[in-house]
C-alpha cells in the first residue's frame, strides 16, 4: 500500500541527514509502532507519507504511485485520507469539540462550503457518531482549551476518523500523557484501527506499549532503519542498538 | 542590568545630549513652567461653568464623530484582514507579494490622517466623507501590520493539522489562525476605534464635520463654555468605546 523507497531527508543547514536511506513496506491493517531516541528521525519518516515534508532523495509511493509526482490537488486528496494525529494536539483553541474534528472533512468538500462553515445534517451525524465512538458524546459544545491531555488527543483522533482515512498517522501521539493516559489512548487507536481495518503507523517512545499493541516494530536510530519485524522478536540486544546503552540507565 | 560596563555609561551620555539637544531645538524653558498656573486660571475662568444648552444641538455632531470612526475603522479592518495574511511570512503566497504588500502597509501607516485628510477635502469637499475615507487608509496600513504580527505569532501547530487534513492553504490558514488571533484583533480594533474618535476631532478641524468642526468653530469664536460641554462628550464617547470593547472581548474570549 505504502513504500518508502531509498527515502533521505536533509533539512536546510543540517549537516547529516534526518533519515537516510529508509526502506519500508507497509500494507492495510499492520499497527506500526516506530520506536527510537529523539532525533533518530521518527517525525520525519512518518511526515513523508502524508507529504507534510518533502524528501530530499528516494521514493514514497502511495499504491503504487510517486507522491512527488502527485499534483497539489491529488497529494491534498491523499492527505484528506491519511488520518494523522500529534504530540500537541494540534486542536483549533476557542473551537468547540464538535467544530474541530468537523475540520476533518476540509480535505473532502468543496472550498466554498467549507469557507462557508456549512455542515449537513449527515456531516453532524457522522461528527456525533465519532464523539460517541471515542468517548466525548457529553462534550461536543465544549471549547477544546477546556479539555484534559486525554481528552484533547481523543478529539485530534476523532478529528482524524471524521477523515474516514485509510492510514492512521501517529507522531507521538501520547508523549504528553500520563502512562494511564496513554494506554487507553493506544486501546482507542487499536480498536478503531481493527474496525476500520487501516494501516496504522505510531511513533512511540514507550517500548513496552509498542510492544504490547504493535504488530511490526520499526527501529530507528540515527535516522537509518536498524530493525524491523515482530515486536515478540524485540529483544534486549536490538533496543540496545536502537536507544544504546541508556536503555538500561 | 549591567550599569558597571562602560557601554552602559556612553549610552546614558548619549542620552543626556539627545535630551539636551531636543530641548535647544524645541526651545524647552524650565522657566516657563511657571507660566502653566495662567492656563489653569484661564481654563476656570472661560470655561466654567460650562454651556450645557448646546447639547441637543450637539448630538448629530456626536453621532457624525461615532459614524465616521466607526465606518473608517470597520471598513480599513475588512480590508486589513486578507492584506494582513499576504503580509505575514508564515502565510504569504509568495516572497515577493510579502514585501510588496508589506511596502505598501508602510506607506499607509506613514502617511498621517490629517494629510490625507487635506488631500481629500480638496478632492472630495468638506463633510464627513473625506474624513471617513481618510481614517480607513491610514487604518488599512495600521491594522494590516498589527494583524499580519499576530499571524506570524500564531501557533502553527493547527496550521499543520489544517493541511493534514488535506484542506487548502487559504482555508487551512483561516481556520487555523483566525480563531487563535481573534481577541487582539479584537483588541486592536477597538484600541484604533478609540483613536479613530480622537482623530476625526482633528479632522473636523480641516472641514471633515463632527463634533471637532463645531469645537474648533466655538474655539475660534472664544465660546470656551461650549467648548467644554463638547471636550466633555468626546470623553464620554471614548469612555463608551472603551467599555463596549471590554464587553466584546470578554464575551470573545
Amino acid at each position: 500500500m505504502i513504500e518508502l523507497e531509498n527515502v533521505t531527508v536533509y533539512y536546510p543547514k543540517a549537516a547529516e541527514p534526518a533519515v537516510k536511506n529508509i526502506n519500508l513496506s507497509l500494507e492495510a491493517g499492520e499497527f506500526v509502532c516506530v520506536l527510537g531516541p529523539s532525533g533518530a528521525g521518527k517525525s520525519t519518516m512518518i511526515r513523508t507519507i502524508n507529504a507534510l515534508q518533502p524528501v530530499s532523495e528516494g521514493t514514497v509511493r502511495v499504491q503504487g504511485e510517486s507522491l512527488a509526482s502527485m499534483s497539489e490537488a491529488q497529494r491534498r486528496s491523499w492527505r484528506s485520507r491519511t488520518g494523522m494525529i500529534f504530540q500537541h494536539f494540534h486542536l483549533i483553541p476557542r473551537l468547540t469539540v464538535q467544530q474541530n474534528i468537523l475540520t476533518g472533512l476540509f480535505g473532502k468538500r468543496s472550498s466554498f462550503v467549507n469557507f462557508a462553515g456549512i455542515f449537513t445534517h449527515a456531516e453532524k451525524k457522522k461528527a456525533r457518531e465519532v464523539m460517541a465512538e471515542v468517548g466525548l458524546s457529553q462534550m461536543a459544545d465544549r471549547r477544546v482549551e477546556s479539555l484534559s491531555g486525554g481528552q484533547k488527543q481523543r478529539v485530534g483522533v476523532a478529528r482524524a476518523l471524521m477523515q474516514e482515512p485509510d492510514v492512521f498517522l501517529g507522531d507521538e501521539p501520547v508523549a504528553s500523557l500520563d502512562p494511564g493516559t496513554a494506554r487507553a489512548v493506544f486501546h482507542l487507536l487499536k480498536e478503531v484501527h481493527h474496525k476500520q481495518h487501516l494501516l496504522s503507523l505510531v511513533n512511540v517512545h514507550d517500548v513496552t506499549l509498542a510492544k504490547t499493541f504493535a504488530t511490526r516494530v520499526v527501529g530507528l536510530s540515527n535516522g537509518e532503519i536498524i530493525y524491523d519485524g515482530p515486536p515478540a522478536e524485540l529483544g534486549e540486544e536490538n533496543l540496545e542498538t536502537i536507544y544504546g546503552k541508556a536503555i538500561h540507565a | 542590568m549591567n550599569w558597571f560596563k562602560k557601554r552602559a555609561w556612553i549610552y546614558v551620555l548619549l542620552l543626556v545630549f539627545f535630551s539636551w539637544w531636543s530641548m535647544g531645538k524645541t526651545e524647552f524653558e524650565w522657566s516657563n513652567f511657571k507660566e502653566f498656573s495662567n492656563a489653569v486660571t484661564f481654563i476656570r475662568e472661560q470655561f466654567f461653568p460650562a454651556s450645557w444648552e448646546v447639547i441637543p444641538a450637539l448630538i448629530d455632531p456626536v453621532l457624525v464623530t461615532l459614524a465616521i470612526a466607526f465606518l473608517g475603522t470597520f471598513f480599513a479592518l475588512l480590508i486589513a484582514l486578507p492584506f494582513s495574511f499576504a503580509a505575514a511570512k508564515n502565510t504569504a503566497a509568495n516572497p515577493l507579494l510579502y514585501y510588496v504588500v508589506r511596502f505598501f502597509l508602510s506607506i499607509l501607516r506613514s502617511i498621517p490622517e490629517i494629510v490625507f485628510g487635506l488631500i481629500f477635502v480638496v478632492v472630495l469637499g468638506l463633510g464627513p466623507f473625506p474624513a471617513v475615507f481618510a481614517i480607513l487608509l491610514h487604518n488599512i496600513g495600521v491594522l494590516g501590520k498589527l494583524i499580519s504580527e499576530l499571524v506570524e505569532a500564531a501557533d502553527p501547530g493547527p496550521q499543520e493539522a489544517m493541511k493534514s487534513v488535506g484542506a487548502g492553504r487559504r482555508l487551512g490558514n483561516l481556520f487555523s489562525i483566525v480563531p487563535q488571533i481573534w481577541p487582539n484583533v479584537l483588541s486592536h480594533y477597538f484600541y484604533r476605534f478609540e483613536v479613530a474618535i480622537r482623530t476625526s476631532l482633528i479632522l473636523g478641524f480641516i472641514g471633515g464635520g463632527g463634533i471637532g468642526q463645531k469645537l474648533i468653530n466655538d474655539f475660534n469664536s472664544f465660546n470656551y463654555a461650549a467648548v467644554t460641554v463638547e471636550v466633555m462628550l468626546i470623553m464620554l464617547l471614548v469612555i463608551i468605546v472603551d467599555l463596549f470593547g471590554a464587553f466584546v472581548r470578554k464575551r470573545v474570549i
